[in-house]
């Protein structure tokens, strides 16, 4: 009993701390989205990154603190931040998919030399990531990103083996609304590899999975140039790729 | 008989509609290329390095293909001077007979130096530099210029020693304007790289320092001209010192109307600039306000040019658009206060690929000045460079600019095999590309574009150099085009109007025409535009009007007078004279 209680006290303490912790990031997170919504930016990001020194693998808080980046234009210090908590926590792999998704938030407001350097660290991070945990939204995130390089760079097909992988994973879950996504990057895979038939039997089985999904009905209803500028489109690398994670945890 | 198709349906066009589309025909722009049968088949070779790093300082060279037209000989006929850039290799000379013929005059002319084992050739100008109604010639090189005076009886005498222009740079482009209107035309240099002998290369931190953003290139020179044959540097008087940007283009323009030249300088690796003349001898940089800051393009062109009619000159910027790199070009729209909106997605000119030289003309005279842009930096084996590049890049802390990280490119294929653009400017909103159909889609790989009315037919001709290959002369046998008019101006740099003088090619002079309820505006240039310098003649398209309801002309001096000319043919203006003589299109075309 006495040998008991020894271990049961330090235990209780480890499981205090951690919830105080998580609470600590929690209240640092709320604070946040209030100097988010007061547009106090310096404010907001000093929280966001608070809680992420607290909790540095959460998704949420790291996505959310992305996007308010990105309203303040303040990629750099995100890079700079992220990539020293991710030296600090090398098996965080949501740490190092935010860190990746940090890369890509910068590349619209890059020259194009430093677009590809960002594409490129971005990879490299959502590898990391891949290499610590395979999950979904991991093997999604790196596919889709091996798409954006020209076809110059013989990258596609290694987005599509990423793909077939998510899509192997989510066939075991239940189907949720962003899983519709795989269906239409693996289909523009195909499409960037000038397999029309393929990309249009995978964008109709999406469709079929998910009827709501808009940008299916776009690609199985479009043909010829205006299938063109829609696959182009969602590829420019000089357009803002949408990387708010939020659909993962509102979308249950 | 192509020529009397043209100027018979200007002369027949029904009524006067110089609206969307000009003559309202819809015609098709058409051009045949007849560079080799008019004997002016130049065929431009790059310099050839030594040593280790040859193969990458080649490539970082090979832009000196460039031609400037000029009528030297004052017979009325516009000639060319077209570049080489190999060691030994010579420039060339070219007269024009007329009719579409041209002898090399090369020789007699002894203007075919400037490649020795220490300078590159890389640019040329036609200019009067001393007001004596010649044409004399400047040939700028990754050296020291050479100063060509002509001495009126087909022969020129070198006078760059005497000139003071004795600064070694690494000048790839050159344009002549009167900065401080003191009726003597001044040079400024546009220089790539700093300033390095790369034929006896030193050090290897000598290319750019940051691919989108870098600050160790050459800047510019601005060279004031002294009068006597003597020019002395004031680029740090001027302001313009701070720029240490990798200049590939300048374009002067008067951009906000106050009567004093203006600069956009294009600059590959990024930091595009814009510089305001003060009026006082100096330049104000008003690249943050005017541009919105700078970019990280890879600016190689600025040609100037009111596109839309509306008074105000704009400017066209080439840069890369291609499978790896999405960059669009830059037509940036003059809003008229001191600022410009580049539009040109809007417009559809945004991308030309790996751009070169592009100018505006009025091909089939329809009173809305259109686009020719020539692409390409390439063309080799079937390898690409691009992935061999991209490792280099993607290296952590990899030093940009040092040669020896670059990898050799060898046979190896950049952005080449590229199609020519030729857009067709449908009345100053959206331009269509039409390069296809009008016979100007070659893939060679493009440099710098010269525009001229080589056969006083009243449509304008292109000549389109092309590195490590042969140039093209493109002939305009465009048939359903509109009225025109052709203006040479005469300033006279010895009669001051408020302290202020014109130089003698009156290069700044601004002609407004008014027809139809619209205003045309042009500037005299003085070789805008990235390795090719156009003729000074002034070109109006004018649709299908049938009278002009006014020409004004601003001169450089800042005299205003009205002038009145006759359409569809060459007129001389004199500063304070009027019109001097006339001279109408020649109506045969030389085969008929």
């Amino acid at each position: 009993m006495p040998h008991l209680n020894r271990l049961a006290i330090p235990l209780l303490a480890v499981a205090l701390c951690a919830a105080l912790s998580a609470a600590d990031a929690e209240a640092e997170y709320q604070a946040a989205l209030q100097a988010l919504q007061s547009k106090n930016y310096s404010s907001a990001l000093d929280h966001f990154e608070a809680a992420l020194k607290v909790a540095p693998d959460s998704l949420k808080y790291g996505s959310e603190y992305r996007m308010a980046v990105i309203q303040a234009e303040s990629y750099d210090r995100a890079i700079g931040f992220l990539e020293e908590l991710a030296e600090k926590h090398p098996r965080a792999a949501h740490l190092h998919l935010n860190l990746g998704f940090a890369h890509v938030d910068k590349i619209p407001a890059a020259g194009s030399i430093t677009q590809v350097l960002l594409a490129n660290a971005a990879l490299d991070h959502f590898t990391r990531s891949l290499e610590v945990s395979p999950t979904w939204i991991g093997l999604y995130t790196r596919g889709n990103s091996y798409l954006f390089w020209p076809k110059i760079f013989n990258r596609t097909p290694l987005g599509i083996a990423d793909l077939e992988k998510a899509l192997q994973m989510q066939r075991k879950q239940s189907p949720r609304p962003h899983h519709a996504r795989v269906y239409v990057a693996l289909g523009d895979g195909h499409y960037k590899l000038d397999d029309l038939k393929k990309a249009k039997e995978i964008w109709a089985k999406g469709s079929e999975l998910f009827p709501n999904s808009r940008a299916l009905q776009k690609r199985v209803g479009s043909n010829g140039d205006e299938l063109e500028e829609l696959i182009g489109q969602g590829y420019n690398p000089n357009l803002r790729v949408d990387t708010d994670l939020k659909e993962l945890w509102s979308n249950q | 008989m192509k020529t009397w198709i043209c100027l018979l349906l200007a002369a027949t066009a029904a009524g006067p509609h110089l609206g969307a589309e000009g003559t309202g025909t819809g015609a098709a722009l058409r051009f045949e290329e007849v560079g080799a049968q008019a004997g002016l088949r130049h065929i431009h070779s790059t310099r050839r390095f030594a040593g280790k790093h040859a193969d990458v300082l080649r490539m970082f060279t090979s832009g000196g293909a460039a031609a400037a037209v000029g009528d030297f000989d004052n017979d009325g006929l516009e000639d060319v001077f077209v570049t080489n850039s190999d060691n030994g290799m010579p420039n060339k000379l070219f007269r024009n007979l007329g009719g579409f013929r041209f002898s090399d005059v090369t020789a007699k002319a002894g203007v075919a130096g400037g490649n020795d084992p220490n300078s590159i050739v890389a640019d040329a100008l036609w200019f009067d530099y001393d007001n004596d109604g010649w044409q004399d010639l400047l040939v700028v090189r990754f050296g020291t210029p050479l100063l060509y005076h002509n001495d009126q009886d087909g022969t020129f005498r070198d006078v760059s020693s005497a000139s003071g222009l004795d600064r070694f740079a690494n000048t790839i482009a050159v344009i002549a304007f009167d900065y401080d209107r003191d009726g003597l035309l001044d040079l400024l240099l546009g220089h790539y790289f700093k300033d390095v002998n790369l034929l006896d290369l030193k050090q290897r931190q000598v290319l750019p320092d940051n691919l989108d953003n870098a600050h160790n290139g050459g800047g510019v020179g601005l060279w004031r001209n002294l009068g006597g044959g003597r020019f002395e540097e004031a680029t740090q008087k001027a302001g313009l010192a701070e720029h240490s940007g990798w200049t590939l283009d300048a374009g002067h323009g008067d951009f906000d109307n106050d009567g004093h030249p203006d600069i956009y300088l294009a600059c590959d690796y990024g930091t595009d600039r814009v510089f305001f003349n003060k009026g006082d001898g100096t330049f104000r940089d008003a690249t943050t306000e005017a541009l919105g800051g700078f970019d990280t393009k890879k600016g190689m062109n600025a040609e100037v040019a009111d596109y839309n009619n509306d008074g105000f000159l704009d400017v066209y910027v080439t840069n890369i658009t291609d499978e790896y790199m999405k960059e669009c070009n830059m037509l940036w729209f003059n809003n008229g206060d001191g600022t410009f909106t580049d539009l040109s997605k809007e417009t559809g000119t945004c991308d030309t690929l790996w751009g070169w030289g592009a100018k505006f003309a009025d091909f089939d005279n329809d009173g809305w000045q259109d686009l020719y842009a020539v692409n390409g930096l390439r063309s080799a084996g079937e390898k690409n460079y691009i992935p061999v590049l991209f490792e280099m890049i993607i290296t952590p802390d990899i030093d940009f600019s040092d040669v020896a990280n670059w990898p050799d490119i060898g046979q190896m294929t950049w952005s080449g095999y590229q199609k020519s653009k030729l857009f067709r400017n449908l009345s100053g909103e959206i331009f269509r590309e039409s390069s296809a159909q009008a016979g100007v889609d070659n893939d060679l790989d493009g440099r710098g574009v010269a525009l001229a009315d080589f056969d006083r037919d009243g449509r304008i001709d292109i000549y389109q150099t092309n590195a490590d290959q042969p140039a093209l002369l493109y002939r305009n046998t465009t048939t359903e085009c509109g009225n025109w008019l052709a203006l040479r101006l005469v300033g006279d740099p010895r009669s001051a109007w408020k302290g202020m003088r014109s130089s003698r090619d009156a290069v700044g002079a601004r002609l407004s025409l008014s027809v139809q309820g619209q205003t045309l505006v042009r500037e005299v240039q003085g070789g805008n535009g990235y390795s090719g310098q156009s003729s000074k003649i002034v070109h109006f398209g004018l649709g299908a009007a049938q009278k002009v309801d006014s020409l004004q002309i601003r001169w450089p001096s800042g005299r205003v007078e009205a002038v009145e000319v006759p359409l569809n043919s060459f007129s001389t203006i004199l500063e304070g004279k009027g019109l001097v003589r006339k001279m109408p299109a020649e109506t045969s075309d030389g085969r008929d």
